[in-house]
């Protein structure tokens, strides 16, 4: 059947179009060609005047696994007050901070989005998440698998293994898990700590494998381009949250040395020592540099006050984070010779110094970086604030006044320690449209999203333009998910299952029979068992893989 | 739905991989089955007595029971869409399945208004509770494994339970710590005679289960180096205790191990007591606990009704979710009435008796063994083990390493999720 979107105004930047008002045509879930006569759709939806974009992409949020799941459990408190009831959605669910997966997944399209990237799965709990995100309705979705804290890979490194080596380990991972991207976190920190080292910075050694940080970042970054995975290695850095980690940030730019890389929640390593509370906003430094390196692209981790939960796979740096936790409360976790978790709820408080500043390191950083192709709207769901606080970003990027505004009721020394108000920019309807759509889909190598172009996946949502703009991103009158409506002012109106996006790079087998004496030997489970199978993902049709390629296959 | 692995090469012919085991929450992933000629298994390696006897279950014959008496499949399943659509406000217990049992009991739930428990929900329930009211630093399998050069097993019988963990968990020597290659040392606090061999542990410090919480914090106050007023605080030998202190603080990674179904009715300030152990050991050094528990699908249950509804066990459905970790016990909710109509599962073949005060008429039983109660119960049916009888997914007592459990043999019974699915399409 083909449907027709009549007068609505596009703003399409992967073609180009900045508000220009035309038709569009839906067919078998695609978008196509205008036809000859416009009388052959079956089906026209008047949206003249209305604001029309590609369904929007979440790259980063933690929505799936056990460290979300721990969230969940240990947060009634935050569930209480925010129960789904029976009508609302199509399944029961709550939760503000840390929602159940089918409430995050109607919340999500209900926003208008149509993808979401759960950023830090682990190997050994890869089947967990990808359950959740099976549970989680609505949105596509897909995960980037850690690595460079586990003590295979460390003790590689630190053997010299060749790069050959170590990338067709890497392959592996990223086949075993089922996961779309390679993502280091506090890159061998979290293994550091199990060794009792409290931090680790970009050059200090290891004491367990006698190996540093930068080794670890290049070794990740060389695989992920050799293998030609579309995702560069997605990188939080070492020294999350303490002040003067702006030099160590610089340097992890420098350290990639034109490697490409993606550095993820930029705002919570972009700190300076300046002033009377030695803590200050590195963000126009940083800014600076993401400007110049043109192989770095950046998400945000924009904070907004109220209560959250942070969920990190940072032991190191939760594990100290975890004093100021409110309630006071926390979960760590050392895990399986690979990873760690820190769950740590926490409140970001206006009248706070750090914490409004922080806020304005955030919005700075949007505001300086000139590309907004390199750069995407996270609030590192939900360590900075949940997602759906993401309407209230874009109002704050898009209204000036709106901003300064709010900037007036901070904190007054945080208000003297940043630049917010001075920065005039406002972001434009076609820059939003690039750093919530068109820019994560070719970052992550999702062809047919972000896109409206014919032969693009008809995920469309059409907006009332209001001069509120956090009104008009929260309620979207129409969501098309491959070419269905799935909601209608803003509510869900088909409950639909998304597809698992993955990659499966070829791999030598010589590394299998080195895992196979290394799992037998150290492991609690068997190689072949921490593999996820393609048909747990398909779930007898209730999933769907969608395999993408890279430079070793698919 | 059955899914094979596919091991790239691999030079084993006809040798069946080895299989992961369902019947506790340790998931051991290496046990090599025999079929017999009456399609039980012997387990010919890595076996422990519970798996042993569980393999030697029979399936049951695929018969279903309405009111006591034999239906086919297709009739029971109207006959329990009946009972559950007439209940005023049904109990969904047992709930010892897997992950996509309880998937499809949470969906029948919503449609029922029913409540959901666990048989092991009273563990569950304060395990939760403990980590709502201080959260912990905790550890897993291949940590202990591999990092622990100290592990102190609190009141664990590891001939009664988990007898496997000391095959994989202890006896290798660790590989990974700040000091690999050299031994760990096993450190055994509580009662019995026999657990600390059990644990193989080279130094005892002997008290009585109930005396545990006493001993704990006495050793939290020689941790914390506080001069202990008794001499034998909770019955156990001070200078041990100060010894064990000493022993921990020098310690480069200590893991503390316990099981909250053995801590009865001292769980709740047990665990906080271990959990403050491990808080201060971490200040200087390196240290984390891991409860060992969760059996009969019970970790399965607790992970996959949070991530689809937000809270752990014990949460009811009605025009929104309620979470009543203690109202909603199995128990209280029997003895009180406040149920006419229960759902009891149990598909690992350990806990198919409803508890005593069951309404049986008013009770829809699926089980793979079956009990001496099941012809007075409105509705039985016979179903699959996981991982036995059927493909299933379990999660073990970590709550981090999830495992794909093929199918083992063809007995024709249904699985749990398979059965709850046709139940939900009558509504």
């Amino acid at each position: 059947m083909l449907t027709r979107l009549k007068g609505g105004r596009i703003y399409d930047p992967e073609n180009g179009v900045d508000g220009e008002v035309r038709d569009l045509y839906i067919r078998n879930g695609r978008i196509v060609d205008a036809p000859a006569d416009p009388g052959e759709a079956k089906e026209t939806i008047d949206i003249s005047g209305r604001v029309v974009m590609a369904g929007a992409i979440d790259i980063h949020t933690h929505i799936g696994g056990g460290k979300v799941n721990i969230g969940r459990m240990m947060l009634p408190e935050d569930h209480a007050g925010d129960l789904v009831a029976a009508n609302r959605h199509p399944h029961l669910g709550c939760g503000h901070a840390a929602p159940s997966t089918r409430t995050a997944g109607y919340r999500y399209a209900e926003m208008g989005y149509v993808a979401c990237f759960e950023p830090a799965m682990l190997a050994g709990n890869a089947r967990q998440a990808h359950m959740e995100l099976a549970d989680t309705p609505m949105v596509d979705k897909g995960a980037y698998v850690l690595l460079g804290n586990d003590d295979f890979m460390l003790r590689a490194i630190a053997a010299r293994r060749d790069p050959e080596y170590l990338r067709d380990y890497v392959a592996w991972t990223l086949r075993a898990a089922q996961a779309l991207a390679i993502k280091v976190v506090n890159p061998g920190g979290i293994n550091a700590f199990k060794f009792n080292q409290r931090k680790l910075d970009l050059d200090e050694k290891n004491t367990g494998y006698g190996i540093t940080p930068r080794q670890i970042l290049t070794t990740l970054a060389d695989s992920v381009r050799a293998l030609g995975l579309a995702h560069p290695l997605h990188v939080h850095g070492c020294n999350l949250g303490v002040p003067g980690n702006v030099e160590t940030t610089l340097e992890t730019i420098r350290s990639l040395e034109g490697l490409r890389a993606h550095l993820t929640h930029v705002q919570f390593h972009s700190y300076g020592t300046e002033g009377d509370h030695k803590f200050s906003s590195g963000a126009a430094r940083i800014a600076e540099a993401v400007n110049k390196a043109t192989n770095v692209s950046i998400d945000v981790g924009q904070i907004m006050f109220g209560r959250t939960i942070t969920e990190s796979g940072d032991t190191m740096r939760q594990f100290a984070g975890s004093a100021y936790a409110d309630p006071k409360k926390w979960v760590g976790m050392d895990i399986e010779c690979e990873a760690g978790c820190g769950v740590v709820p926490f409140r970001y408080k206006n009248r706070n110094f750090v914490n409004a500043l922080q806020w304005a390191i955030g919005l700075e950083m949007f505001l300086l970086v000139d590309d907004p192709w390199r750069i995407y709207l996270t609030t590192d769901h939900p360590n900075g604030a949940p997602f759906t606080s993401y309407p209230h970003l874009i109002r704050l990027l898009m209204d000036r006044s709106f901003r300064r505004d709010m900037l007036a009721t901070l904190n007054p020394d945080a208000q003297a320690a940043t630049t917010l108000a001075s920065i005039d920019r406002e972001y434009s309807l076609y820059e939003i449209a690039i750093m919530t759509r068109a820019a994560p889909a070719r970052s992550l190598g999702l062809t047919g999203f972000g896109s409206l172009a014919p032969g693009a996946r008809a995920h469309v949502t059409v907006y009332k333009d209001q001069s509120n703009r956090e009104k008009m991103f929260a309620k979207p009158e129409y969501v098309f998910k491959d070419g269905r409506l799935i909601v209608r002012n803003g509510r869900v109106v088909t409950d639909v299952h998304g597809a698992t996006h993955v990659v499966h790079p070829e791999y030598d087998g010589a590394i299998e029979r080195d895992l196979e004496t290394y799992f037998s030997r150290h492991m609690t489970v068997r190689k072949d068992n921490l593999r996820v199978a393609d048909d747990e993902i398909r779930d007898d049709g209730r999933g769907e893989l969608v395999v993408h390629p890279t430079r070793r296959g698919s | 739905m059955s899914f094979t692995t596919v091991s790239k090469g691999s030079s084993a012919k006809s040798a069946p991989s080895p299989a992961a085991c369902p019947f506790c929450a340790l998931l051991c992933d290496d046990l090599a089955l025999r079929p017999q000629a009456d399609s039980t298994f012997t387990v010919a390696r890595n076996g422990c007595r519970r798996a042993t006897a569980a393999y030697a279950r029979a399936p049951l014959a695929p018969q279903a029971l309405v009111a006591g008496r034999e239906v086919g499949l297709e009739q029971a399943i109207e006959a329990a869409a009946r009972l559950l659509k007439r209940a005023r406000q049904p109990l969904f217990g047992g709930l010892a399945t897997d992950v996509d049992g309880v998937r499809a009991s949470v969906n029948l739930a919503e449609r029922c208004g029913a409540i959901l428990d666990h048989v092991h929900g009273d563990a569950l329930a304060s395990t939760s509770r403990m980590l709502q009211a201080r959260g912990w630093y905790a550890t897993t399998l291949s940590e202990v494994r591999n990092r622990a050069d100290l592990v102190v097993v609190i009141d664990v019988d590891f001939d009664a339970r988990y007898e496997s963990f000391k095959r994989r968990c202890l006896e290798p020597r660790p590989a990974r710590g700040s000091a690999p290659g050299k031994g760990r040392e096993v450190v055994f606090i509580g009662a019995g005679k026999r657990a600390p061999e059990a644990a193989g542990a080279s130094t005892t410090i002997a008290c009585r289960s109930e005396n545990l919480v006493e001993v704990l914090l006495a050793l939290l106050a020689s941790l914390r180096s506080h001069s202990l007023a008794a001499r034998r605080p909770g019955g156990a030998n001070s200078g041990a205790l100060a010894a064990l202190a000493e022993r921990m603080r020098a310690a480069h990674y200590t893991a503390l191990v316990f099981a909250p179904a053995a801590l009865a009715e001292h769980r709740e300030p047990a665990i906080a007591a271990i959990g403050d152990l491990v808080d201060e050991l971490n200040r200087t050094t390196r240290a984390a606990l891991l409860a060992l528990g969760g059996d009969d699908g019970g970790q399965s249950a607790v992970n996959t009704c949070a991530w689809l509804t937000g809270f752990p066990l014990r949460v009811g459905c009605g025009q929104t979710l309620h979470y009543e970790p203690q109202a909603f016990a199995t128990r209280a909710l029997l003895d009180s009435g406040a149920v006419d109509t229960l759902l009891w599962i149990d598909a690992f073949g350990e806990q198919a008796a409803p508890p005593p005060g069951a309404p049986l008429e008013q009770t829809v039983m699926l089980a793979s063994t079956r009990p001496s109660t099941a012809a007075q119960c409105g509705v039985f049916i016979p179903v699959g083990t996981p991982g036995v009888d059927h493909f299933a997914r379990l999660v073990r007592t970590d709550s981090v390493v999830t495992l794909a459990l093929q199918q083992q043999r063809d007995s024709g019974l249904p699985s749990v999720a398979g059965v709850l699915t046709r139940i939900l399409e009558k509504f």
